[in-house]
């Protein structure tokens, strides 16, 4: 197969063990999101695609040339992987032209040919006008332009990105989502992208590489990120989550302090286990105390009903956010629509499709 | 589109499945076993024969325990070692005394004439301290002094000298004086730099600005205060010119006057001076550990330029008495010694008193053109000082480099040894270098290469600590993305951090060059007459009682240090200036931010 292979990569730093051993392919052309909170390991990951870092097991091919082992890395500047810093790593004391044609002096290309491919780099990030610029006279929004076309300019056969929007404001961070999207599209470079923003990912992204300490949680398409998370952690992680904890009672079944649950189980664990029912907010329906459930509760198939008292109200324009306490220290999230005036204190009746609720294991 | 092709250069099947080693670069290797090297040359070597030679026998050269056993019992031994603790501990207690207060009403009051006390008390930080008790022995010499002279002239004649510097109480006096900018500048900096905030948010809780003060202000200066004590006790421990000035004369030994005795009596006890120097780098050693303690990791304060004026305090009656307080400092420090000096020189011969007939600028042309000695070392001076000083900062920063960026494994190590000469006196690294280079192999004693060594060695630990600061506001990201361009280590490093590092790198060769070329106890034991510089020169020739030319000399030195500080400051402005290109110069404003 060829693109980027991660074979059982590991890195400890003394005690602290940062990667437990990740299995990933990137196939060619592909943009990968590598998604998780801080400390979950996908910069860790990234410096280990770039070179900065030697694995402790594991190996890092690209096609088939192995660029990383436990017995040695092949230098970044001999990888043919550009890297995309979180704060732009913008030489300060060369111009806009200069930063990006850096990388293209260092490989002595013909000056003919150096030119065109500079001109080339600052038309695809549309940086031209500025080309004279130094960095302090650039917006941030600028500098991550010149970043990314200095990336570009030297033609990498790999593109790292990470976290290259954080610094941004939040206007400019999602016009510069969609303006990455459209780059890989024109130029087709195999490209990973370290967030932990789940909607940067969602966006930008072929596949999402979900992680969390150190250990990967998920691999798959964004649909399947969000509609079929593979434990209870990836459904938190991407939007919003109900999740109730309780214990397995067989296959499809789970027990939330005193009630038992029935959904569609994916953990495959075992009875007594700890397991998740998961259920987005978006899809909780709620009724009042006593009333028979609603047409639209009723309407999706069987219901896990949960009576309860709301906590909390709030009024967001296009929806409400419900809080109701089902009892068992638990509380279950429900977007419901605006119209009726839930306040708290009021007792309700929690309806959530059975095919809507997921049981999932917990992260590994 | 294809616009930009995903050329893959390393898919060719020759390089298919080539394993990746983790074997270092020939270049790197090469470029850390130079610096191993260099730092083997310029602190390991010389001294491990301080240690090696303080084992050995001055007569039979045999391994013996008895220089340190003279130390102990021997009184004459031991006396300078009491002085030198009494010298230590008085200079600390000045120089905080004084240090403290006068970077408080710099930094924090709204006294008249801030700026100016400021710059006065930095004139007096580039003085060299034996320069300022050169000048401190025209005014005070119990007989000839002027300020004695003036006492006798107000008391009757009958009256004795007011004040005699020849005494220990004048070399505390001289050595606490010229510590003052140390004590003073590391104060009103932490002031500085305290964060407006702090005082603020205490104000905002209701705290006037006495408690303020009290309860906020000081606690977080304590540590400033404390390191710039024992920065100051290792000063007034292991000054040489000035004991040497004003205490030899009148027979009071401290340990640096006494190692110098050692190598100038006949026959020279050179091992048991080397055996000497081991109280002082004892206590040294363990100052510099406390000192690190307390400082913690924010030892050296990056420049991060972001000053803020903070809000002053209404000293309201007292602003003027204040200023005149704080005026006395410099007066005694820069004024009545400066003019001291200038006076003298400007004399044909200082005996004949101040008339028209007997001004003139006789010694400076004497100095300068008349005869080769002194022209030798002024060039001397400047040649040494520049390669001393390019070596040092070439030398500090690649180490600094090395362990900022973890270049090699056990970088820390060249770091750890780079630190090294920051607890060894001057005068002990002249006993150093003298014992390691003037046998056989390297048997440097009569070039210039000797001084330029042992200059550099000694300020390592300012360079490679002012690299280490530079470099940590440098993000290491920089570096990386030319590497991920394809840009090698050493490519990286010139074109990437050497230029960012461009003004702090000058900055940092005037803050090397500048005590090197007023360094003196360094030097004292390493000079030949073809190797003199301007220091030795001075001290060599007040000997000999010429103070005309004593004078003249002083003037210059002091001169070309002040020339050298005044063009600090533009030339690093100048090389670190944030850079602006001239369409945006012209359009500014126009383009939004």
């Amino acid at each position: 197969m060829s693109g980027i292979r991660i074979k059982n990569l590991r890195k400890s730093f003394g005690s602290y063990t940062a990667l437990h051993g990740i299995d990933l392919q990137v196939p060619n052309g592909t943009l990968l999101a590598l998604l998780g909170p801080s400390g979950c390991g996908k910069s860790t990951t990234l410096q280990l695609l770039a070179g900065f870092e030697t694995p402790t097991d594991g190996e890092i091919w690209a096609d088939d040339v192995l660029l990383s082992s436990s017995r040695g890395v092949l230098p970044p500047e001999k990888r043919g992987i550009s890297l995309v810093f979180q704060n732009y790593a913008v030489w300060p004391h060369k111009t806009v032209a200069e930063n990006v044609a850096f990388g293209l002096a260092i490989r002595r290309l013909p000056k003919a040919e150096l030119v065109e491919r500079l001109d080339r780099a600052l038309r695809t990030v549309r940086l031209e006008a500025l080309r004279d610029r130094y960095p302090s006279e650039l917006s941030g929004g600028q500098q991550q332009r010149v970043a990314l076309a200095r990336a570009l300019a030297v033609e990498p056969r790999i593109l790292l990105l990470d976290e290259p929007l954080s610094n941004l404001d939040a206007h400019l961070r999602e016009e510069m989502r969609f303006e990455i999207r459209q780059v890989h599209d024109l130029l087709g470079i195999t490209t990973v992208y370290v967030t932990h923003d789940q909607s940067e990912a969602l966006v930008t992204a072929d596949r999402i590489a979900v992680m969390k300490s150190g250990h990967l949680q998920q691999l798959g398409s964004p649909e399947d990120i969000f509609e079929r998370p593979s434990n209870a952690f990836v459904a938190t992680f991407i939007g919003a989550n109900n999740e109730l904890a309780g214990r397995s009672e067989g296959q499809g079944a789970i027990r939330v302090g005193d009630r038992v649950l029935t959904a569609p189980d994916r953990s495959g664990a075992a009875r007594g286990a700890p397991v998740s029912l998961c259920v987005r907010p978006s899809q909780v329906r709620l009724s009042e105390a006593g009333q028979e459930a609603g047409q639209e509760a009723g309407a999706g198939g069987p219901c896990n009903v949960l009576p309860g008292v709301i906590l909390r109200s709030a009024y967001l324009g296009e929806y409400r956010d419900v809080l109701v306490d089902i009892g068992n220290d638990q509380t279950l999230r429900a977007f419901v629509p605006p119209v009726r005036s839930y306040g708290p204190g009021m007792a309700v009746t929690a309806h959530c499709p059975v095919e809507a609720c997921q049981i999932l294991g917990p992260a590994a | 589109m294809g616009v930009i092709s995903t050329e893959s250069p390393g898919r060719t099947p020759g390089v298919a499945a080539r394993p990746a080693t983790a074997r270092v670069p020939l270049v790197k290797a090469v470029a850390v076993g130079i610096v191993a090297l260099l730092l083997l040359l310029l602190v390991v070597q010389p001294f491990g024969w301080v240690l090696y030679n303080s084992f050995h026998d001055d007569v039979s050269g045999a391994w013996t325990l008895g220089n340190y056993a003279r130390i102990v019992q021997s009184a004459d031994l031991f006396e300078p070692l009491v002085n030198s603790l009494i010298l230590a501990v008085a200079t600390a207690v000045i120089a905080v005394g004084v240090g403290v207060p006068l970077a408080w009403l710099v930094s924090r009051t709204d006294m008249p004439f801030r700026r100016t006390i400021r710059v006065l008390t930095l004139t007096a930080f580039v003085t060299p301290s034996f320069i300022g008790a050169t000048g401190w022995i025209l005014l005070a010499a119990p007989n000839s002094g002027w300020l004695n002279a003036l006492w006798r002239i107000i008391a009757g004649a009958e009256a004795g000298p007011l004040l005699n510097i020849y005494s220990m109480a004048g070399a505390i006096f001289i050595c606490g004086l010229y510590t003052v900018p140390y004590s003073f500048t590391m104060v009103s900096s932490a002031l500085d730099e305290m964060a407006v905030e702090l005082e603020d948010a205490a104000t905002t809780l209701g705290s006037g600005t006495l408690r303020t003060m009290l309860s906020i202000t000081i606690p977080l200066a304590t540590p400033a205060v404390i390191a710039s004590f024992i920065l100051s006790f290792i000063q007034g421990l292991t000054l040489f010119g000035v004991p040497a000035f004003l205490l030899t004369p009148t027979g009071i030994p401290v340990v640096t006057t006494k190692l110098a005795e050692f190598y100038q009596q006949f026959p020279p006890e050179i091992f048991l001076a080397a055996a000497y120097c081991m109280p002082l780098l004892l206590v040294t050693a363990m100052l510099f550990r406390m000192r690190r303690r307390i400082l913690g990791r924010k030892q050296y304060v990056t420049i991060s330029g972001k000053t803020r004026a903070g809000r002053l305090i209404r000293l309201g009656g007292a602003r003027w008495p204040a200023f005149f307080a704080a005026l006395l400092m410099p007066l005694f420090s820069v004024f009545l010694p400066y003019a001291a000096l200038l006076l003298v020189s400007l004399t044909r011969a200082w005996g004949q008193g101040l008339t028209w007939e007997n001004l003139s600028l006789h010694w400076y042309w004497w100095a300068l053109f008349g005869n080769s000695e002194t022209s030798t070392a002024i060039v001397n001076s400047l040649v040494y000082s520049t390669l001393g000083a390019t070596l040092c900062v070439a030398l500090g920063t690649v180490v600094a480099y090395f362990v900022e960026r973890r270049v090699v494994p056990g970088a820390g190590i060249l770091g750890a040894v780079a630190t090294v000469p920051i607890i060894v006196p001057g005068i002990v690294l002249s006993v150093g270098f003298f014992a390691a280079y003037t046998r056989a192999p390297l048997n440097l004693y009569g070039t210039p290469m000797l001084l330029i060594a042992a200059f550099a060695a000694t300020f390592l630990p300012i360079a490679y600590a002012h690299g280490g600061a530079i470099l940590k506001g440098i993000g290491p990201e920089l570096e990386r993305a030319a590497r991920s361009l394809g840009a090698g280590e050493g490519k990286a490093f010139l074109s990437i951090t050497v230029p960012l590092m461009g003004g702090g790198l000058v900055s940092g060769w005037f803050l090397v060059f500048i005590p090197i070329i007023r360094e003196l106890s360094v030097a004292v034991f390493l000079i030949t007459p073809k190797t003199n510089v301007m220091t030795t020169l001075i001290y060599n020739a007040k000997d000999g009682g010429n103070y005309e030319a004593v004078c003249a000399m002083s003037v210059l030195l002091l001169l070309l240090t002040l020339l050298l500080v005044a063009a600090a400051r533009p030339l690093t402005r100048l090389l670190s200036a944030r850079r602006t290109s001239r369409k945006a110069a012209d359009t500014a404003g126009v383009f939004p931010a």
